[in-house]
């Protein structure tokens, strides 16, 4: 037991070790030699760039597939749809005003409504619990096979007050009324979602169709493409332009399928979720943490299969500008803490003979390497790109490359420039109609809002997730801290 | 889905092979070294970088003319010296030996191309045989001995007029000219005189009189000072340093007799304080050369503080 929880330590410390280690290492090597960090820095430009139009790449295949399936009649492609789908709703704050939307879209879906079972899932803890049940109740309780509110008690004993635990009970009591019902597990597929989550009206039909034509349907997750347009005409240009690169950034690990991890709302077999134990119950990132339970379950043999039709959820802000970068700040922080899934990972590697070594191997590094990358970026190319010029002094200032650096690097960004006209193009054609009460000019303002992605890169490119990293390496672990949510600002 | 893992799987090879392919000359070119395809080596070349004022001169490389203009870095330069040429139509060319070092740039960045037809111009209207400029009013003042007439015009020489006549009684070239700090009176000396020009009739104190005329033909005048309230002036002689009021009624208050010739004087209008050098004999009997400052502030002593600068003996 000890020997486990050093391990787990001595793997919560790697990756706050090496961000810090690679930040520290850069600006030291700036004063002591300023050259060996130019050439590090020139690496990771060009790395950066290379990188950059790769994944603008993929956005733009990932983007085409998304337009083309979009319109496509998924119920009527599926070989058989006798499955059943259980939806799980985990919700803590959010009111009537959040819940009622993603319950009357699920309603507008064309799958036959006698094979949907809807679980809203409230905290005991939460006051307005029972009050919202009841009312969500009398409006929802005729349009499903079954409506079920569960009431997850506080303070269970080895339980953290997380989004899992609430889901894993609304759905082990969902377990014990569907089995009472006759209705296997086996044949039901599950979709945990997010309280503001809104599906698509084909989004049940498009996921029945991929879990029959799945070689291996208990085998895999079902990821849909989260875009946050509930709102996206009404949220500050901060808030919109970081929820649309997380759009994009979702849609992008979409196409590398050896890579992608199910975040956020996503669906899975319900049979697959009682065998590995439901999620767990002590952890904040329950959306990732569950795809690798089920990864090391299975023994490397799952997979996340994407699902080519939105979901759309809100954007988290308030009416002050500060307010909204705070918010902001702490949800990119609470999704980064997913880097308490490498300690679980690598725990599980060590415990585990049957996965192969290479499989693992890849799997630690680039799961690693995502959250070091992820904590690195924005400080290399802002913070430590100009620091060997500034503090190189005469003698690097003389020197070919201490002319060089800050031309390359220019010109080398400048590239950049054509990935961010593709992103704005794109960010133009996931929008939502323009509500009539939005004025026709706003259109200008959120192409013009663009220009002020070096100044989000600035606060949330890498402090987020080099803030987690730390408090993980430190040992303080995070609360649950969910994003206030509202359709009134908060 | 097959066939887009297919196309991503041939991005991402092509990918990494740009990377691996293209950083290599990357940072040899950053590190400034150059590839030479005929014996597959890289070589230590240097850069120049090259700025005017103003830009866009013709850049001569060894006598063979560039494509290039100013601003410009040549880069790929194996080291040794070159003949650097700059030409700009209707400028003086500017020409030097540049050395190139290995990994190295040599910066000519402060090259000024002075033109060949010159920019200048009279900004006097009259004869002159004195001006004065404030550069805090921009303006030039003009004295014409001959008419004894005070003239102003702003820094371009444009309207240029009389601003007044100094009386008849002041003799001969004034050693120096000095505005008030209310911009409202003109000192003019000689060697004995001080005149006071009035520019505004609220400046006078002496009702239908637009000038002031002090004299003292027991001493040389070596400097005069408007004091910050511009009315009260500090007058350096070769005997000593008096304050007086700019009005005929008032006395001469002597403040500091003089040993000797003050070498060096100046006045801290922001502190009204005097800053000036004297001769003393030490109690051995040697004479220094000491720096002193006179304050006339109104909370300040006369002479509060003395600061020993140099000391030079005496034989």
């Amino acid at each position: 037991m000890k020997e486990n929880s050093l391990r787990k330590r001595v793997f919560e410390i790697i990756p706050g070790f090496l961000s810090w280690g690679i930040i520290l290492t850069l600006v030291i090597l700036a004063f002591i030699n300023p050259v060996s960090c130019a050439v590090i820095i020139l690496v990771f430009d060009f790395y950066w760039i290379i990188r950059t139009l790769y994944l603008t790449t993929l956005l733009v295949m990932a983007h085409h597939r998304l337009y083309r399936e979009r319109s496509k009649d998924w119920l009527k492609a599926c070989p058989k749809n006798n499955f059943y789908h259980l939806i799980i709703f985990p919700v803590y704050k959010e009111g009537l005003d959040i819940l009622r939307p993603s319950l009357e879209a699920i309603n507008k879906c064309h799958y036959p409504k006698d094979k949907i079972i809807v679980v809203v899932a409230f905290e005991e803890r939460n006051p307005d619990a029972r009050n919202n049940a009841r009312v969500l109740e009398s409006e929802f309780r005729d349009s499903f096979h079954i409506y079920l509110s569960t009431f997850h008690p506080a303070g269970i004993a080895g339980e953290k007050p997380t989004k899992g635990a609430n889901a894993t009970w609304a759905a082990k009591e969902a377990k014990i009324v569907l089995n009472r019902s006759g209705i296997r597990d086996e044949d039901i597929i599950l979709s945990c979602f997010d309280a503001d989550t809104c599906v698509n009206e084909e989004y049940f039909g498009c996921l029945t169709y991929h879990f029959t034509k799945s070689p291996k349907p208990h085998q895999s997750s079902y990821q849909p493409m989260p875009v946050y347009n509930n709102n996206i005409w009404q949220a500050p240009s901060f808030a919109r332009l970081v929820e649309i690169s997380s759009s994009f950034c979702q849609m992008i690990e979409g196409m590398r399928l050896e890579k992608f991890v199910t975040f956020s709302s996503h669906s899975m077999s319900f049979k697959t979720l009682v065998d590995i134990g439901y999620w767990p119950v002590d952890m904040i990132s329950d959306d990732s943490v569950i795809y690798w339970k089920a990864f090391l379950f299975y023994k490397g043999d799952y997979r996340v299969i994407p699902l080519y039709l939105t979901v759309s959820m809100d954007i988290a802000y308030s009416n002050s500008f500060i307010k909204t970068i705070k918010m902001q700040y702490k949800q990119k922080r609470r999704w980064a803490w997913g880097v308490e899934n490498f300690p679980f990972l690598m725990n599980g590697f060590l415990n585990d003979r049957d996965i192969p070594l290479i499989k693992k191997v890849r799997r630690g590094f680039h799961l690693l390497e995502t959250h070091v990358t992820w904590a690195v970026w924005a400080v290399i190319l802002l913070f430590i790109g100009p620091l060997p010029v500034i503090f190189g002094g005469t003698f690097f200032n003389q020197m070919a490359i201490g002319y060089n650096l800050s031309k390359i690097t220019g010109l080398l960004l400048n590239f950049t420039l054509f990935t961010s006209l593709v992103w704005i193009v794109l960010s133009r054609l996931i929008l939502p109609p323009r509500p009539k009460e939005v004025s026709r000019f706003k259109n200008v303002i959120m192409t013009m809002e663009w220009f002020l992605v070096p100044f989000i890169i600035l606060i949330l490119g890498s402090t987020p997730a080099l803030d987690a990293q730390t408090h993980l390496a430190l040992g303080k672990y995070m609360e649950f801290n969910p994003t206030p949510k509202s359709k009134k600002m908060v | 889905m097959l066939n887009e893992q297919k196309i991503r799987g041939i991005l991402f090879y092509l990918s990494v092979s740009i990377f691996f392919i293209g950083l290599p000359f990357i940072l040899s070119y950053a590190l400034g070294y150059k590839f030479n395809p005929r014996t597959l080596k890289f070589t230590q070349t240097g850069l120049i970088s090259i700025k005017t004022q103003p830009q866009g001169a013709h850049i001569y490389l060894d006598s063979k003319l560039l494509d290039e203009k100013t601003p410009s870095t040549l880069s790929e330069l194996l080291p040794g010296t070159y003949s650097i040429r700059l030409e700009s139509e209707d400028y003086y060319p500017w020409e030097m030996q540049v050395d190139v070092y290995p990994r190295r740039i040599t910066r000519i960045e402060k090259v000024i191309l002075f033109p060949k037809r010159l920019n200048i111009k009279q900004l006097n209207k009259g004869s002159v045989s004195y001006f004065y400029i404030d550069q805090e009013r921009k303006n030039i003042y003009y004295f014409n001995r001959q008419d004894s007439i005070l003239y102003e015009s702003d820094l371009e020489g444009e309207r240029f007029k009389e601003l007044s006549v100094l009386p008849k009684s002041f003799k001969g070239m004034p050693k120096g000219l000095r505005l008030s700090e209310d911009k409202e009176k003109i000192l003019l000396f000689n060697s004995h005189q001080i005149c006071v020009l009035y520019l505004s009739p609220k400046g006078s104190l002496l009702y239908g009189q637009n000038s002031l005329m002090l004299d003292y033909p027991g001493k040389q005048i070596i400097q005069v000072f408007w004091h910050s309230d511009s009315y009260h002036l500090i007058l350096v002689t070769d005997k000593n340093i008096s304050v007086l009021e700019t009005n005929i009624l008032s006395n001469e208050l002597s403040l500091v007799n003089l040993n000797g010739f003050p070498s060096e004087l100046f006045y801290d209008i922001d502190r009204d304080s005097l800053y000036f050098s004297d001769y003393q004999m030490g109690n051995d009997g040697a004479v220094y050369e000491n720096v002193y400052k006179l304050e006339f502030s109104e909370k300040a002593s006369i002479i509060s503080s003395v600061v020993k600068l140099r000391q030079n003996e005496r034989e």
